[in-house]
């Protein structure tokens, strides 16, 4: 009884599917007897198997399958009202982008932006620092407001800074160590081809760099970003990279490293919110640090900047200008380098040859040494 | 923590590092950073004077202290909203996208303005266009102007309301129970639920009464009231 309710249950379906009715019934019945006549009887013109005894039932299942037939012409005929009316009444479009900001990040911040992304709300008056007190503009139903063209002012000589230190090759690093400013400074490394930081700041990473830092992976590039080889040795001996740059969307959660980049002498470029203290970086950008769309907007400008410096950086490159020096630690390398294997090969010859060369022949032959040596430099792009 | 000079400070330190000969590399920031210098930093110039200081002063307070901003639309704003407080339960956007919202209204054209619903600040902001563009309008007169203008479209949008919802009943809608039609059944659940149980109060209190009258046992020399209560009983 149990296993017929299963099959009313599930319906039509599964006794249509199965493959003769006989097999279906024989599980069903008790009597095999009953199960033969039952397979064999005649159907109806409803193909209502038989084996629902009371005619109740029967009718059930046709004026289901009679429902079922219908929903194909039903769903065709739904679909065209569709179609129809589909058109009629208020299109609804998508107006406000949240990331937009770093889909399409803009070049330059105007003041219009600037203010619908609420970068000149500060905090509460008494939670003041007098020390951003010519950034502010005035007070306005209790908080203190930021002027704009402050904003943009300084906003310019930091998007300045960043496409410059960019452009000497340096290496930046972005800072937001708040929660939701992670796909921020994602983006903004990513656009200025500089680093990123979400998570705390380990203390001691600048200072302590030798410890912190050391299984961090070194790469030895030419002007154009491409790898050279034949560096491994030194790069085993080199000691973990600074950053040029550090940008740090939140100053007041990282003041160690703050105090690092101040102790390595690392120039840094903060948002400085009316709360926070502007000696604590180099170049600051008074905003709203608590909106994140403000900082989406300054990160986008800031990251920009860093692209503009690098695109004019390897054009320069591709033109033989080379904006950055070689370190002076690589130079040496590669004069010892060359110097072992001048002198290596200065050994095969002598042995090649078998007679001392003294006197005259060893001023040309250090001749040869310097301008091999130039080759090589110029050849490895130093 | 103090005041910080070191990086305000990091070209100066690093020139007189390379000039005794304890850097030997030229940082890559460092012409970026003496090209562009940083700003002036801790000087308080004197702030913009949004509100005049007070003449009852006996001498000047707070010179360098920013200022309260005020705009003539706070005080129209504030009247707006005294008179019609319930304009504030509204639900309104305060997301600005472009920034250019100012851009798109033009107030000399009325309260209606494209792109934005109808509120109070379509009020204010034509009052203020009233009152500085027509000639010889005092702030009440152009009050009152915002005000019909206002009123005039809030009607017409009940109006609207109500028809549309007539026609989506005529074809058939249903707008299932109202917030008061919920509020009622909940009153009347309540009372149902109330009923039932001051019902069984009463049914104990009768029961209680009736229990005091059977424990009588007898009463002293009144035999034929005795039997009267037994009949009562019965």
């Amino acid at each position: 009884m149990i296993i017929r309710n299963i099959v009313l249950r599930h319906g039509r379906q599964v006794i249509v599917a199965s493959a003769s009715p006989s097999c279906c019934v024989r599980a069903l019945s008790t009597s095999t007897a009953k199960s033969a006549t039952t397979a064999t009887a005649p159907k109806g013109p409803t193909n209502v198997p038989s084996f629902f005894t009371t005619p109740e039932q029967r009718a059930k299942i046709a004026a289901l399958k009679e429902q079922m037939d219908k929903v194909p012409d039903n769903f065709k005929e739904f679909r065209s009202i569709q179609k129809k009316t589909g058109k009629i009444g208020a299109v609804t479009q998508p107006r406000h982008l949240p990331d937009e900001m770093l889909k399409y990040p803009p070049h330059d911040a105007t003041l219009e932006m600037l203010m619908a992304a609420q970068a000149h709300m500060g905090h509460n008056t008494s939670l003041w620092n007098p020390a951003n007190q010519r950034y502010i503009y005035g007070v306005r139903e209790g908080i203190h407001i930021i002027a704009l063209e402050t904003i943009a002012a300084h906003l310019r000589r930091a998007a300045k800074v960043v496409e410059e230190v960019a452009y000497h090759g340096g290496l930046i690093l972005f800072v937001g160590t708040r929660r939701d400013q992670r796909p921020i400074v994602v983006r903004a490394a990513e656009l200025a081809g500089g680093c990123h930081l979400f998570q705390n700041w380990t203390p001691g990473t600048i200072t302590n760099r030798d410890q912190i830092l050391a299984q961090g992976k070194l790469r030895m590039v030419d002007e154009l970003d491409r790898d050279v080889p034949g560096f491994d040795d030194h790069i085993q001996e080199c000691r973990p990279v600074i950053p040029d740059l550090v940008v740090c969307l939140n100053p007041l959660e990282n003041y160690p490293m703050l105090h690092e980049c101040g102790l390595a002498n690392v120039p840094t470029i903060g948002i400085i919110d009316t709360n926070a203290d502007p000696t604590w970086v180099t170049y600051q950008i008074p905003a709203n640090d608590d909106s994140l769309r403000a900082m989406a907007l300054i990160a986008a400008v800031l990251g920009r900047a860093g692209q503009r410096g690098q695109e004019r950086r390897h054009a320069d490159a591709e033109d033989g200008v080379i904006t950055w020096e070689t370190p002076s630690d690589v130079r040496r390398f590669v004069q010892n380098t060359l110097t072992a294997k001048a002198q290596e090969k200065k050994d095969q010859e002598r042995q090649s040859v078998e007679q001392p060369a003294w006197g005259r022949e060893m001023v040309e032959s250090d001749e040869d040494v310097a301008k091999a040596m130039k080759q090589l430099a110029d050849e490895e792009g130093i | 923590m103090g005041r910080h000079f070191r990086p305000a400070r990091v070209a100066q330190a690093t020139m007189e590092l390379m000039a005794a000969n304890l850097v030997h590399d030229t940082p890559r920031w460092y012409k970026a950073v003496k090209m562009i210098p940083p700003a002036e930093i801790l000087t308080r110039p004197y702030p913009v004077q949004h509100t005049a200081p007070s003449p009852h002063a006996r001498r000047p307070r707070n010179l360098f202290k920013p200022t309260h901003m005020v705009y003539p639309e706070d005080e129209l704003r504030r009247n707006f909203f005294r008179d019609h407080p319930w304009e504030l339960a509204r639900p309104r956007m305060i997301l600005e996208l472009d920034g250019k919202d100012a851009r798109y209204v033009d107030w000399s054209t009325g309260v209606r303005q494209p792109g934005m619903p109808l509120s109070g600040e379509c009020v204010v902001q034509r009052q203020l266009w009233l009152m500085e563009n027509v000639p010889d309008v005092t702030k009440e007169s152009a009050y009152d102007m915002a005000r019909r203008e206002f009123y005039e479209l809030r009607q017409l949008e009940d109006i609207q309301r109500r028809i549309a919802v007539e026609e989506a009943r005529m074809v058939g809608a249903y707008f299932g129970k109202s917030t008061l039609q919920y509020g009622m059944d909940i009153e009347d659940k309540e009372y149902e639920r109330w009923k039932k149980w001051a019902g069984a109060e009463i049914n104990k209190m009768e029961a209680e009464r009736q229990k005091a009258y059977t424990n009588v046992v007898d009463l002293p020399d009144t035999p034929d009231l005795e039997e009267e209560l037994l009949k009562e009983a019965l």
